[in-house]
């Protein structure tokens, strides 16, 4: 893997632009930071974190999957026809932060799981190159080294950059960043190990000890599952659904479709284990039938199965949003240190 | 890329109402493009989502058995808008078929065995599919004894009756079908399936049970397997869930880490025993 | 003026005598929250909880919308909007008055953090507070930010601060209102075409993510189905197609016409910073213009729109 030394922010920007990769980084929108398609000259790297995760640009909130028409003329009406599969020109995404990488990596591992690939995701997803911005200032609510990150993590990026001066400090970790970075211009090969060894240490310093979830790695899932502080938990729980929104390893989706007189799509939208609507059977059974059963699949999902599916890897990946969001304070690290106390 | 959402188009080629109450129909799907049929290549137990274009899926067990060839074959029981929706549909419509979906029964790991299969209602559509399969020249000599308990609440909610007519005929094939209470014109056995199955079940030895049914024969149908002396390991059972996706992608219809379209739906009683009850 | 801890000592007092005497069974307040800037909603039951009840300026989420949830008696700590979902909550139906306590607080109003982090937009470590001021502790620096010029939108025109009329106890100064006109920015938009309103209302919801995390923090919403979950048949799209984005908003605002109370529990879940109360405020003048009523301040007045009489002397209905 290689280091450089990045002279100006700018003209690296702009290099990135111009490519052949669509430039994504973060904006302010609103009054908030999204990442989204941008000119070189509006990014804005003075952020805490992106408001949302990045998992829209992979995974929007709306995506339409495929398409028919109802001209019974046509010997195809009525088919499902796939859209947005096209190759498009993929993305080279600057400034995102460790933990969300991380999260997205989660998700790739459902996404493109031991059964299935999912194209939607996949064509999007693959093709990009994803260059991270190390957190030099953590936020009050940041948390990534509670979860078995780093503000310096390199997990889901092709490269990781540090703002340095009037540039960046830039360490490439893919074979894909290494081709993408070697045709960049405005990059001098340097020594970073140092420095970055150093800045690691003091920034990890600031941020919270891990958190202690041996006992929940250990336990069952059937006492976990079992534990009281469920049902006193949840009694504030207004399933209002913005944790599942907000979180960076979130995925679920429903799938509908609309049409019109000439003809229809086929639509996936985000969707949330908060609703009741998401697992009601037909019949009108609801396994899950109150908000206690509803808000406990999402620490058991981030906390005990995802580390069983996924060798380890916590499913929360610590940036805080939900915390931060939560209008009723349901801290998931607290539910972790109660769900570690078995 | 295969693209796992994308139904193959199929054309319905038959239409059968299943049941006296009518809820239940058979639909039998050719596929429209030349090559999907082998690309749908499944086994007795897997499910599809059936596809109507602008109502949604609805995910279904397939009912045929793969030693069938030229069509597919689905039960649906009008529950929710897609299903009523297709109620309503002609012979020669077009819809859509996604899969196949889930794990299979483990039928590698059953031969040799003695099976014992128990269905309920119209959860015996994969069932329909298994003993169809296993019935097959090529495949029935992989198997021991073979033991099929079917209940319904009445003669006329009883499934595919033209098939276990025959296999009544059969000397390869022990068949018991029963019905709750009394009907008029019934000449066949009364009793729940858990009482049937307590009487005519073969010795826990070698052998293996299938279940598929409504949660309530499964609650009183376990117990007689227990006391049997039948392991968990050999109490075979599929889950049925909300889904979506089929692809243990979209959420929801997992119990425990494991989702029930793509780790399931078929599981074993000891798998199941480590899983909440209430998912 | 009675310190935050004053009111947070006599919340105290006031939940251990009701739990005490047997009273109520639980006692619905808020508790200091886990990050700075937050309260949490807490059901205290024992004298350590009661011990944990506080007041704060930063208690967003309103609490009626628990009561339903608890079948035997409740003591409830509300400000006056609260105290006012309350007894909508009563009238509605949803409660039982006689399992009902309420102990009312003057209010002074909460605080919006957005409009803290535009003051100061430096990363904080922590956050106090006294009745009055906010202040914020940097890693090297700290900062006071006067609570009255970082008031939320409804705090700032609520006219029901201390809710005298219905509380069973009260607790803390009786505050006044402050003057400012409720209704003051709606006249411009009461004036704009009927395109220019449907321009700017698709304008208001734009990134309206439809986690109906709005309805969920609203105590209006207690239907056990909300029409944009029906499936059978489905009333709109699930999509974030503008128009039906904007059909759940505005369906969602008929449904509480007459109902709101201007808690600004909505716009506290929203994660977008939608300014829901717009659609709200509209038909809350509405029907004060209309009916002269303002909900959640009689026990036994039914909102306008929830009341039928053969004898109405409008015709449209007949």
């Amino acid at each position: 893997m290689t280091e450089y030394i990045v002279k100006d922010k700018l003209t690296f920007l702009r290099a990135l632009a111009s490519s052949g990769y669509n430039l994504i980084a973060p904006i302010s929108m609103k009054n908030k930071i999204q990442m989204a398609p941008t000119d070189p000259d509006k990014v804005d790297l003075d952020y805490l974190n992106t408001f949302l995760s990045p998992k829209s640009l992979f995974f929007p909130q709306t995506e339409k999957m495929m398409a028919f028409h109802k001209d019974l003329t046509k010997s195809d009406a009525f088919v499902y026809k796939p859209l947005g599969l096209d190759q498009v020109k993929p993305s080279v995404i600057f400034g995102l932060r460790p933990c969300d990488a991380k999260g997205l990596s989660v998700i790739d591992k459902i996404f493109q799981n031991n059964r299935f690939t999912d194209p939607y995701w996949n064509t999007k997803y693959e093709p990009s190159v994803k260059i991270g911005l190390a957190c030099l200032n953590p936020g009050p609510n940041c948390f990534c080294t509670a979860v078995g990150g780093s503000p310096f993590g390199e997990i889901g990026l092709d490269a990781i950059t540090l703002v340095r001066g009037n540039g960046f400090g830039l360490k490439t970790l893919s074979a894909k960043g290494e081709e993408f970075l070697k045709n960049t211009s405005g990059l001098e090969i340097g020594d970073l190990t140092g420095e970055i060894a150093d800045l690691k240490k003091k920034v990890e310093a600031s941020l919270p000890l891990p958190l202690d979830l041996s006992k929940v790695q250990g336990a069952t899932i059937l006492s976990i599952f079992n534990q009281p502080h469920w049902k006193t938990t949840a009694d504030r729980c207004l399933n209002c659904g913005t944790c599942t929104f907000v979180c960076p390893t979130c995925h679920c989706f429903d799938i509908q479709d609309e049409q019109d007189e000439e003809g229809g799509v086929r639509i996936r939208n985000w969707d949330t284990c908060m609703s009741w609507l998401y697992t009601v059977h037909g019949t009108g059974h609801n396994p899950r039938p109150t908000k206690t059963e509803r808000m406990r699949q999402r620490f058991m999902h981030k906390i005990k199965y995802i580390p069983m599916k996924q060798d380890g890897t916590c499913g929360c990946i610590g940036c805080g949003r939900c915390v931060q969001l939560c209008p009723v304070n349901i801290d998931i690290r607290e539910v972790a240190k109660q769900m570690n106390q078995g | 890329m295969h693209n796992p959402y994308l139904p193959y188009p199929v054309r319905i080629a038959m239409l059968r109402v299943e049941t006296e109450d009518k809820n239940l129909r058979t639909f039998k799907f050719e596929f429209l493009n030349l090559g999907d049929e082998e690309k749908f290549a499944y086994l007795p137990g897997q499910f599809a989502e059936l596809s109507v274009s602008g109502q949604g899926e609805i995910p279904i067990g397939i009912a045929s058995s793969p030693t069938e060839k030229g069509f597919v074959l689905f039960t649906v029981n009008r529950v929710g808008q897609v299903s009523s929706f297709m109620h309503n549909m002609k012979e020669g419509d077009v819809m859509g078929i996604r899969g196949p979906l889930g794990h299979p029964y483990p039928l590698d790991r059953l031969e040799g065995k003695n099976l014992l299969i128990i269905a309920g209602g119209f959860a015996v559509t994969t069932l329909r599919s298994t003993i169809t399969w296993m019935l097959q020249p090529q495949n029935r000599p992989k198997y021991g004894k073979i033991t099929f308990v079917y209940g319904a609440r009445s003669p006329g909610l009883l499934l595919y009756k033209e098939e276990w007519s025959e296999w009544q005929k059969r000397d390869d094939i022990d068949v018991f079908v029963t019905i709750d209470r009394e009907a008029p014109g019934w000449n066949g056995r009364v009793g729940f399936v858990p009482t049937v199955t307590k009487e005519v079940c073969p010795p826990p030895q070698n052998t293996a049970a299938i279940i598929c049914g409504p949660p309530i024969m499964i609650k009183f149908t376990q117990p007689v397997l227990e006391a049997a002396g039948y392991s968990n390991d050999d109490i075979i059972m599929s889950l049925e869930n909300r889904m979506k996706c089929g692809l243990g992608i979209c959420g929801r219809c997992n119990v425990g880490p494991e989702y029930v379209c793509k780790d399931g739906p078929v599981f074993t009683l000891t798998q199941l025993n480590q899983l909440p009850k209430e998912y | 003026m009675m310190s935050l801890e004053e009111i947070s000592q006599k919340i105290q007092a006031s939940a251990k005598r009701l739990l005490t005497e047997g009273k109520v069974e639980v006692v619905i307040g808020y508790r200091r929250g886990s990050i700075p800037m937050m309260a949490a909603p807490h059901f205290a039951r024992t004298e350590d909880d009661c011990n944990q009840l506080i007041w704060t300026s930063f208690a967003r989420t309103n609490l009626a919308g628990y009561l339903s949830k608890f079948s035997g008696k409740v003591a409830i700590v509300a400000k006056g909007c609260d105290a006012r979902s309350v007894v909508g909550q009563v009238v509605e139906n949803q409660i039982l008055r006689e399992n009902l306590y309420i102990i009312g607080v003057g209010c002074l109003g909460m605080v919006d953090t957005e409009l803290i982090q535009a003051k100061e937009p430096r990363l904080y470590r922590e956050v106090t507070e006294d009745i009055t001021t906010i202040k914020l502790f940097g890693a090297d620096w700290n900062t006071n930010i006067v609570k009255e010029e970082v008031l939320r939108r409804n705090c700032k025109t609520c006219l029901s601060r201390t809710p005298k009329e219905t509380a069973d106890e009260l607790i803390g100064d009786e505050v006044q209102p402050l003057p400012n006109d409720n209704w003051a920015d709606l006249k411009a938009l009461a004036t704009k075409s009927p395109q220019d309103k449907l321009v700017y209302f698709k304008n208001l919801i734009q990134g309206c993510l439809r986690c109906y995390a709005c309805r969920q923090a609203c105590p209006l919403c207690y239907c056990p189905v909300c029409f944009v979950d029906e499936t059978q048949p489905q009333w709109l799209g699930k999509s974030n197609d503008e128009m039906d984005t904007l059909t759940f908003h505005i369906l969602r605002a008929f449904h509480c016409s007459g109902r709101c109370t201007s808690c600004g529990s909505c716009e506290a879940a929203c994660p977008m910073d939608i300014k829901l109360r717009e659609f709200n405020r509209i038909l809350e003048e509405e029907v004060q213009k209309e009916w002269n009523y303002v909900p959640g301040l009689s026990w036994e007045q039914k909102p306008p729109l929830t009341t039928y009489r053969p004898d109405d002397e409008a015709d449209f209905i007949k």
